[in-house]
């Protein structure tokens, strides 16, 4: 089983892409490589807003742009490994909305310590992306109406426990510092995404395990019948999610001060259009970590550098007041454009061919 | 019960018994005029779940079908503002509904897409696009478009009216014309409805812009009702409908389900939250509950499925 893994068909199609590469590294080889692809759209990006904004590439903004989408990074991550095996999970910012409450009740009303909270909310996390391994993995339902299922028992529970609109805050000073201070001149948390990002690396792309997720994205009965345990592996793949999904959840809390039932709404959509522009492929089977990362920062640098642009107006009012609205707008047509780009590269091949 | 209607049956008794222990505990749910009030502010989501339905059929699916709703009642009410009559109103909604269902449909039917992705993103950007243009505002109506300018009794019958009207039709129409059995035909098995001499990228597009019309005329049927455009009137539709058409017996793989299904999924659905309020329990759970009872019914779906390959 072992050596079937480490030389799959997608290992040897990367060691001859990169004979080829390096055989020819002609511009349009290059240019075919999504990450540089995507490191001349950040770099695009970054030109845009450091002309058109206001102190865009200052020191304290730039690790603004990281501390205040640290949490989509990390949904991202935790998604990576479930589109790679051709999943798709829908709840994991519900699942944060959850995660935030429980925090919130476990802080406030049980008087836990925030360290021993974070721990269970982590673990609710974990509980609830269990659920969808349950149902996913075991049961072979489709990821898609669970996820969707989940996405509103999760958001559902969040605002039953607090009745809709009871928020949780008054958390100490030394746990806010997760969310607001610096570590060796970085944000604290960014310290805690790149453990994630390296543990979520070596899984996907140094372990047998991890590299299991795209053979089964690739194929599941295929990897069924070279001996991969496609259903535990499959259910591993949900229940990270909702374990990273836990962890962003607290420390988009710690950021922010206060725990409310609304946290993440919306943040699966970042998450997948990261994944997504990172060139994994939505049907799964392929796919990177280091893409995944590239996407994020793609998706980090929109949104903040939008809040940038005060000397612009878009419906007479300043860009910066409605970034938000406006990066969101731009994020759901970035992520179709990076989906639509390869099927139109294709039909437009075909075309030429024909003629 | 293991019949052909064996969901359809469950959901039935389901709802039956709702009712009885409604009768029972809180009779005052039966009086007419709010009964009749609350009847008619699901009609839009019935118009709603006849286009769902079709497009889960056909083994897709549209989460922007709530985005849908609230552009169009936004187009629908800026129109109508303008001082237009309210014929036009209706059709500017609807071609808006047409138009964004056309987006769905080219880059689901055409370019292949998952449709998950591709509505999970055409969601996004029109929700943002309207809260960008609209800012929360509410949009007052002129006088003369709620209740399409008749009595109430006669308006809510005219929305009653319309909805079931659709019902019967599309009913009528996916058992008894081809269209219909195309679509049935696609969701089983693309590739042999294309060998049979169907184009089911022609079916696809087909469902998608239906949607996105009747999404628009849903939205209509919603307008008349109240004095003013929510700028959001359409959040959490897409959820409401999914859960009904799920519950109701149309499976999630495609290829199967009636409207009939739906009709009882939605009616069981859009009454838990008054037999909670009637009960004294919190409405927050409303969520929840929908959430839960999606969940149980793709594994009672599931369920039935694996029994059926083993046996």
């Amino acid at each position: 089983m072992s050596t079937c893994c480490r030389y799959g068909v997608d290992e040897t199609s990367t060691l001859l892409n990169a004979v080829m590469t390096a055989a020819k590294p002609s511009l349009k080889s290059l240019l075919a490589r999504h990450e540089v692809v995507l490191l001349i759209v950040i770099a695009l990006e970054i030109l845009l807003f450091q002309s058109l904004g206001r102190r865009f590439l200052d020191g304290t903004n730039v690790s603004n742009i990281f501390r205040h989408s640290v949490e989509i990074g990390l949904l991202a991550l935790a998604m990576t490994p479930v589109i790679l095996t051709g999943g798709i999970d829908l709840s994991v910012g519900s699942m944060m909305g959850l995660c935030a409450v429980c925090f919130g009740i476990f802080v406030n009303e049980a008087a836990m310590s925030p360290l021993l909270a974070a721990l269970l909310a982590v673990g609710i996390g974990t509980l609830g992306g269990g659920l969808n391994a349950l149902l996913i993995a075991r049961f072979q339902l489709p990821p898609l109406i669970v996820t969707l299922g989940t996405f509103s028992l999760f958001r559902g529970l969040a605002e039953a426990l607090t009745k809709g609109s009871k928020s949780y805050s008054g958390f100490p000073d030394s746990f806010l510092a997760l969310g607001n201070s610096d570590i060796a001149g970085v944000p604290a948390q960014i310290w805690i995404f790149l453990l994630v990002a390296l543990g979520i690396w070596l899984l996907v792309h140094r372990m047998t395990i991890g590299r299991s997720f795209r053979a089964i994205g690739y194929s599941p009965e295929g990897a069924r019948y070279a001996g991969i345990p496609v259903r535990r592996n499959l259910g591993l793949a949900y229940i990270l999610a909702g374990a990273i999904a836990g962890l962003a959840a607290v420390i988009l809390v710690a950021r922010l001060g206060e725990a409310r039932a609304n946290a993440g709404i919306g943040y699966e959509l970042l998450a997948i259009t990261a994944v997504v522009l990172g060139g994994t492929s939505i049907f799964g089977g392929s796919g990177s970590v280091g893409g995944t990362l590239l996407g994020y920062l793609a998706v980090a640098v929109l949104n903040n550098g939008l809040s940038r642009i005060t000397a612009y107006q878009l419906f007479d009012q300043p860009i910066s007041s409605v970034a938000r609205e406006l990066s969101g707008m731009l994020t759901g047509l970035l992520l179709l454009l990076a989906l639509a780009v390869t099927p139109l590269a294709k039909a437009l091949a075909a075309r030429r061919t024909k003629t | 019960m293991n019949g052909r209607y064996s969901r359809e049956i469950t959901v039935a008794a389901a709802l039956g018994l709702l009712l009885v222990a409604l009768a029972v505990f809180a009779p005052n749910f039966f009086e007419l005029q709010p009964l009749l009030s609350r009847f008619t502010s699901q009609m839009p989501a019935l118009v709603a779940a006849i286009g769902i339905t079709l497009v889960i059929i056909t083994r897709q699916i549209d989460i922007s079908l709530g985005a849908q709703f609230s552009m169009c009642a936004v187009v629908a009410g800026l129109v109508a503002a303008a001082g237009m009559p309210l014929g036009v109103a209706i059709l500017a909604a609807v071609g808006t509904g047409i138009a964004m269902g056309a987006f769905n449909g080219i880059l689901v039917a055409w370019l292949g897409l998952p449709s998950i992705v591709v509505t999970l993103a055409t969601m996004v950007t029109w929700n943002e696009m309207l809260r960008l243009w609209q800012q929360g505002r509410l949009l007052p109506l002129p006088d003369g478009i709620q209740w399409f300018g008749l009595s109430q009794a006669g308006g809510q019958g005219l929305v009653i009216g319309i909805a079931v009207v659709l019902l019967l039709a599309a009913a009528w129409a996916m058992r008894h014309l081809a269209a219909g059995r195309h679509v049935y035909a696609t969701g089983t098995d693309a590739e042999a409805a294309r060998l049979a001499g169907i184009d089911p990228k022609r079916v696809t597009l087909g469902v998608f812009v239906l949607m996105g019309g009747l999404a628009g005329l849903a939205a209509v049927l919603n307008l008349v009702q109240s004095p003013q455009v929510q700028p959001n009137s359409g959040d959490g539709l897409e959820l409401k409908v999914i859960a009904a058409a799920v519950v109701g017996g149309v499976a999630i793989n495609g290829g199967r389900g009636n409207l009939w299904g739906v009709l009882l999924g939605l009616l069981l659905l859009t009454n838990v939250n008054p037999a909670l309020t009637h009960f004294k329990m919190e409405p927050y759970w409303e969520r929840a509950i929908q959430g839960l009872v999606i969940l149980l019914a793709v594994v009672a779906d599931g369920m039935k499925r694996s029994k059926k390959s083993t046996a």
